[in-house]
């Protein structure tokens, strides 16, 4: 079993010396030993927090390249099988994606918002969504779940992978609270442009709705709001 | 957690390298902090540099274009400097306007802007 050392460093290798690569898997602490597999989804986070900052501050040149790899090679299921992500590393043409494990995240802080965005960015990559398409997804990830924080207070981000009608993979985003909904003139007022929150906010949902390729949403006054809305794969 | 985003000078201008999840209490202090310093060293421009953000949401948006509000009514500029193409695309595709505030595609062309790198 691959740890989270090993992989991460064939990958930095070649961009980042060994000394700085020391530095970084010493401030993962023990994460940095353990494999792969074991990793939960906060771990995964964390590490990759750590990396994306380090890597930019380090890497000379691509380092969007080797964060997007880095977050690829630690998505579960990628150090499963002999020949990992990095054996088809440099051609460009990895085996075809597979679906994901559907994934839930809480969210109630706004730490958890960019967790919940890290994750669905890392996720949208490993099905095999362009790179302008992830960052796409990570923002809508990102307005859904500042919504929760500041409207509901808590509620829920779900990812999970879907198939459209060519077969190819997409990105699903279930974004659930038990909040104050939202009444149906201000409703009319969000779509059409005019409403502006006390935080001066409002613009999220339309932002989000503009982003997508599906998006379908479910409020009622005092039971909650559930936004739901897919990323299309592009051949 | 106390966290503080550093603010540098070069010349009369101020420069702040956001490397950090803005959240809504550090986004305030930094805009306070930046209001001070600019009335304190007299600044003319105000940079806030973005390469390392990648993903600007329509809150962030708005941080950045309170920011480059109150900067103005101060009488100096300020100029968002490395968003990435990325980010570009999803804020067109978004309908967002960052609208306060001027943008240049590196810090060397924003201090080009204030006349201090010739």
């Amino acid at each position: 079993m691959k740890t989270v050392e090993k992989e991460i460093g064939s990958i930095l290798s070649g961009t980042i010396s060994s000394i700085t690569q020391r530095s970084i898997f010493n401030r993962l602490g023990g994460l940095a030993t353990t494999p792969i597999q074991q990793l939960t989804p906060s771990d995964r986070a964390t590490i990759m927090q750590e990396l994306e900052n380090s890597v930019r501050l380090f890497a000379r040149s691509n380092s969007s390249q080797l964060i997007a790899s880095c977050a690829k090679a630690l998505s579960p299921g990628a150090g499963n099988g002999p020949g990992s992500a990095t054996a088809g590393a440099g051609s460009g043409s990895a085996a075809a994606p597979l679906p994901m494990t559907p994934k839930k995240f809480s969210i109630e802080q706004e730490k958890d918002i960019a967790t919940a965005r890290l994750e669905a960015w890392s996720e949208a990559v490993r099905i095999g969504l362009s790179k302008f398409a992830s960052v796409k997804v990570a923002t809508a990830v990102s307005e859904l779940a500042r919504n929760i924080v500041f409207y509901a207070g808590k509620g829920t981000v779900e990812l999970r992978s879907v198939k459209d009608d060519r077969g190819i993979l997409g990105l699903q985003i279930i974004a659930s609270d038990q909040g104050p909904g939202i009444p149906p003139a201000k409703l009319d007022e969000i779509w059409a442009g005019t409403y502006k929150s006390q935080r001066g906010m409002g613009k999220g949902l339309v932002a989000v709705k503009k982003l997508v390729d599906d998006f379908h949403l479910d409020t009622r006054p005092g039971v909650g709001t559930t936004v739901t809305c897919v990323f299309k794969g592009e051949r | 957690m106390e966290q503080e985003l550093p603010i540098i000078q070069i010349r009369n201008c101020l420069l702040v390298s956001i490397q950090t999840e803005l959240h809504d209490r550090l986004a305030l202090d930094l805009q306070a902090s930046l209001m001070d310093r600019v009335r304190n060293v007299n600044a003319r421009g105000v940079i806030l540099d973005v390469s390392a953000v990648e993903v600007i949401d329509s809150y962030i948006t708005r941080i950045l274009n309170d920011i480059g509000k109150s900067v103005r009514f101060m009488g100096a500029e300020c100029y968002i400097v490395g968003i990435r193409p990325a980010v570009a695309m999803t804020l067109i595709e978004m309908g967002v306007e960052l609208d306060s505030v001027n943008t240049a595609l590196n810090l060397d062309l924003a201090l080009e802007r204030f006349e201090l790198l010739q």
